[in-house]
């Protein structure tokens, strides 16, 4: 078991974004987590990364316990994530960007920059290396994100919607790359809303809805789910609302 | 005897740091913003009032509002043609520009009005009042005890009315304020101009009972930081009680120590607050 | 596009500046050239912290303070040559800037800045009042040299390439830190800490780190100019037109930039010897009216200062050269 989330709750005041969250992640396994806006996964993911603090709960990888460590700590012991809206560093080319990463495992000038350059051509930025990051579209730096993680020699990444917003061929390319990347030994958990990605790339799924778990199991199951369904459509569906005259 | 007048000026003093910090809370709480040209806010405040006195011949109540007025539009102003850019920028974006407005105020002031100390002429209000045996000069009392009543006006402003409740949503979440109608930008000028306005009556009834000159815009800029960091970012009571409070170590480090040591003190809790607890009293870090 | 070595900037810079003395050798332009020599030594160590890590520190005269006292100090209490303060004066702003760091580096960006006025200021009023330090007079150095180790030179021609090399090893140790890990964490900093942190770059440290590095030079800065002005008193030490003039020279020319504060000293410091001689006793008033003006519109405009502003303007020249 690489990672497991015990009863991670995560609240604020009295109100619980992530409520009693339970997570096994095996290692080598690609993790699909969903969920409607607000349900808690991008709470209870920021948990996983290191950047929220739980209230509740526990979070083990790889027999350390993770629960209060920093984002710092997390990126040491191999845990590396994406963010939502993509926070490249703007001013920097695509191959410093990712150098950034490089150098964690790579203290070294020559070396980060050969790892750096490895990675770039790996990901699919070679023609794009000496650019700005701020020149690149938001699929250019969704993809620049991923690259520079992926420096930073993780076991287990973290995709927060690293693959919104692009047209069906970036699309194909980006699964490509994920999954190319998961078949490099990186375990992933992968937060997303768009189903195809989450249906030709999860083994498992985790569904969320109001910060707890309310499904979990393969794709294909999960999406069938009636508590999911209602989760997505809004609640009340099999309920009498009681409305004003 | 004399301990207790010390202690009612510092308070009283305080008072008017209270007011003019709400200003600045306010701003920081909305838009995590610090606005280092403040001080120069109150100073201008204190040389409009004269301005209005010496041309117009005008009374507190005429320099009071004047200076709130023209403050306030210069806020928006400053907010619309300079603050609303750099908010998106960098860092040193955000500094440098009220840093460096602060600079072209206070030089400008220097070169209009030189560096001497000046003070209001006699008003209206002067003379001193013995209450239970304390001897108070009356401009610092009424000062002082304007000063609380619109900090207060100020809270119940933001607390109880609906432009009050309009700015909180913006500070507490712009999207969702967005998708009620409500216009951030907007706001946030008003924002300005209420933290700027609040500045110039500030100045106002500063300069009622002390001399000034361009320097104090600085000296009042950090003790507002201090006040502000002390009340906690954001919250407007917070400002009222450790306005009081700095007015009151001030007076206090004046009468023991010394005169010049009233300002290193209150720079050395602001220090020692940046140590101990950034979050200040009651508000968030 | 590669240039022939004949025509390499820096190299031309370099010569430009090492016989700057011998073909303008009165004693105006001596004195032009040492102080721009200084800023630009201050700017640069600025330049560290508040240029390449992004942390805008409004009040380094701290360091540039601790860092004049401290030989004129040694020499006053123990008749010591003042360059031997000139280590203490580091030891001191070193161990100042970890204070600083330690509390605010944690809280956001806006605390630091507050915190380097408010301690700037806090050193200065109390050394007005500290009579160890000479209070609001001030100290002074040795009058007429003991011996070449009292750095006491009738002409400012020796200051001038003491000056230069100093200049040259901070800037020649920036370079190094540029293509190295401490200055792509510095960089990756001051384009986005939380990324930063989830690379793994320990954020915390790497500023302290930035901030001690940038106090340690600052103070070599302002020990410089103590030893060579033989005098120091709190407002020309801790003053905060000293942190003014670092902040607009770096920012000026382009902070973050290598060359960014040589380039805003370039500028600068001739212009503020205009302004001072033109309007005279009032200058001083009038220019940093100026510097107010100028601070505004570089954060308003262009706050990569003019490197970026060159480069924004620089592909459209380059295309309509290239053109068709």
């Amino acid at each position: 078991m690489l990672l497991e989330a015990e009863a991670v709750s995560k609240a604020f005041g009295s109100f619980f974004a992530v409520r009693e969250a339970n997570l096994s992640v095996v290692e080598g396994e690609i993790v699909g987590l969903i969920g409607p806006n607000g349900a808690g996964k991008s709470t209870f993911f920021n948990c996983l990364a290191g950047d929220a603090t739980p209230t509740g709960g526990r979070i083990i990888f790889a027999g350390q316990n993770v629960t209060h460590a920093s984002p710092e700590r997390h990126a040491q012991l191999g845990i590396g994530r994406t963010f939502q809206v993509p926070a490249t560093f703007e001013g920097m080319t695509v191959l410093d960007n990712v150098m950034v990463g490089a150098y964690l495992r790579h203290p070294h000038h020559n070396d980060a920059r050969d790892h750096a350059r490895q990675i770039v051509e790996l990901t699919g930025l070679s023609t794009q290396t000496d650019m700005a990051a701020h020149s690149l579209g938001t699929p250019g730096r969704k993809r620049l994100e991923i690259a520079r993680v992926l420096a930073t020699t993780p076991r287990l990444m973290l995709l927060d919607e690293s693959l919104a917003g692009l047209t069906p061929t970036e699309l194909q390319e980006a699964i490509g790359l994920v999954r190319k990347i998961n078949e490099m030994g990186i375990t992933i958990v992968i937060v997303e809303h768009i189903m195809e990605v989450i249906m030709t790339l999860a083994l498992r799924v985790l569904a969320f809805n109001q910060g707890h778990v309310i499904a979990s199991g393969k794709p294909e199951e999960v999406v069938k789910d009636e508590a999911v369904i209602e989760a997505y459509l809004g609640h009340g569906r099999h309920k009498h609302r009681s409305r004003s005259a | 005897m004399l301990l207790i007048q010390v202690i009612v000026g510092g308070l009283l003093l305080g008072a008017i740091y209270a007011l003019f910090s709400s200003g600045l809370t306010l701003i920081w709480g909305m838009m995590n913003f610090i606005n280092f040209a403040h001080g120069e806010f109150v100073m201008l405040g204190m040389y409009v009032s004269l301005l209005v006195v010496v041309w117009l011949g005008g009374g507190p109540a005429a320099f009071g509002f004047t200076a709130a007025f023209a403050l306030f539009v210069l806020g928006v102003v400053v907010y619309l043609s300079l603050i609303r850019f750099v908010l998106r920028g960098p860092m040193l974006s955000q500094i440098l520009s009220t840093f460096g407005l602060a600079l072209l105020l206070r030089y400008t002031a220097f070169w209009i009005f030189s560096a001497n100390f000046v003070s209001l002429p006699q008003t209206s209000l002067s003379g001193t009042i013995n209450i239970a045996g304390v001897l108070m000069p009356v401009p610092q009392l009424v000062a002082g005890v304007i000063a609380v009543m619109l900090t207060f006006g100020l809270h119940l402003l933001l607390t109880k009315t609906t432009v009050g409740s309009q700015l909180l949503a913006v500070s507490e979440d712009r999207g969702a304020a967005m998708l009620m109608g409500i216009k951030p930008d907007r706001m946030q000028a008003l924002a300005w101009g209420l933290s700027a306005g609040a500045a110039g009556i500030a100045g106002a009834l500063m300069a009622i009972a002390y001399p000034w000159s361009p320097s104090v815009g600085e000296t009042f800029g950090l003790t507002a930081f201090v006040v502000v960091a002390l009340g906690g970012f954001g919250s407007v009571p917070g400002a009222l009680f450790a306005g009081l409070i700095i007015g009151l170590i001030q007076g206090l480090s004046a009468f023991w120590f010394g005169p010049i040591y009233k300002d290193i003190v209150v720079y050395a809790l602001f220090v020692a607050l940046l140590w101990l607890r950034p979050q200040g009293l009651m508000g968030k870090a | 596009m590669k240039k022939t070595p004949a025509f390499n900037p820096t190299v031309l810079l370099a010569a430009a500046l090492l016989i700057y003395p011998l073909i303008f050798s009165g004693a105006f332009y001596l004195d032009i050239g040492v102080t721009f020599l200084l800023a630009a030594i201050s700017a640069s160590a600025w330049n560290i912290v508040g240029g390449y890590a992004g942390q805008v520190s409004v009040g380094h005269a701290m360091f540039f303070g601790l860092g004049a006292y401290a030989p004129l100090l040694c020499y006053t209490l123990f008749g010591w040559a003042p360059i031997v303060g000139m280590p203490f004066g580091m030891a001191l702003s070193v161990a100042l800037a970890v204070l600083i760091g330690i509390p605010t580096f944690r809280l956001t960006g806006h605390y630091f800045s507050m915190a380097t006025i408010a301690v700037a200021e806090l050193i200065r009023i109390y050394f007005g009042t500290w009579d160890l330090v000479g209070a609001a007079i001030g100290l002074q150095g040795p009058a007429t040299a003991r011996g070449w180790w009292d750095l006491t030179f009738r002409s400012e021609l020796p200051y001038y390439y003491i000056f230069l090399a100093v200049l040259a090893f901070l800037l020649g140790l920036t370079f190094m830190i540029e293509r190295r890990r401490f200055g792509y964490y510095l960089r990756a900093i001051k384009a986005g800490e939380r990324a930063a942190r989830s690379l793994g770059v320990p954020v915390q440290q790497t500023k302290i780190k930035a901030l001690a590095l940038s106090a340690a030079f600052t103070s070599v800065a302002g020990s410089l100019y103590s030893i060579k002005t033989g005098f120091i008193d709190p407002e020309s030490g801790f003053g905060i037109l000293v942190s003014v003039q670092m902040v607009i020279i770096a920012a000026l020319g382009g902070a973050g930039r290598l060359f960014g504060p040589l380039v805003g000293a370039l500028i600068l410091i001739p212009l503020q010897t205009a302004t001072n001689t033109w309007f005279g006793g009032g200058g001083t008033g009038l220019t940093f009216i100026l510097y107010g003006g100028i601070i505004v519109l570089i954060a308003r405009y262009e706050p990569g200062g003019l490197f970026d502003l060159w480069e924004h303007v620089r592909p459209r020249r380059w295309r309509r050269k290239h053109a068709a």
